[in-house]
């Protein structure tokens, strides 16, 4: 089933900011993980409603699961 | 004078996902918003690459895309 990697970074106003990120390397490295959220918090070229990204907040793998029901 | 004005900037990751029938790569689009008009770059392809690195497909290219409004100065 579809699975995606959450990365969460918290904005200046203490709010969370997801970028996922569409079939993730499995098993996760989590060095490449905190490697890849540290460049991103780095290069800042992102931006959000509560201001830039500031820290890293968590990552996880989220999936989704579809199941048709007879109808 | 037109004169523009960037007014929003997206990072787009162009993936590949396949071959078609044809044995030409199928392209996927992955786009980030809230790209800050004044981002480099140097700081677009540093990310893009982290991102890319986190996930399996291979990159087939990175792209940007502004939207900049026009008006009479």
């Amino acid at each position: 089933m579809a699975k995606k990697l959450e990365l969460k970074f918290l904005n200046e106003e203490n709010r969370t900011v997801t970028i996922s990120v569409d079939q993730p390397i499995e098993p996760v490295d989590a060095v490449a993980v905190n490697a890849a959220m540290d460049e991103i918090i780095t290069q800042g070229c992102f931006f959000s409603s509560g201001g830039n990204l500031i820290s890293k907040k968590e990552a996880r793998i989220v999936e989704r699961n579809v199941f048709d029901v007879q109808l | 004078m037109a004169v523009s004005n960037l007014i929003s900037s997206q990072l787009q990751l162009v993936f590949e996902d396949g071959l078609d029938d044809s044995g030409r790569p199928v392209l996927r689009n992955k786009n980030f918003n809230n790209v800050k008009t004044d981002a480099t770059p140097d700081q677009l392809h540093a990310v893009a690459t982290a991102i890319s690195g986190l996930q399996q497909r291979p990159l087939h290219g990175i792209e940007r895309n502004d939207a900049s409004e026009l008006f009479e100065s």
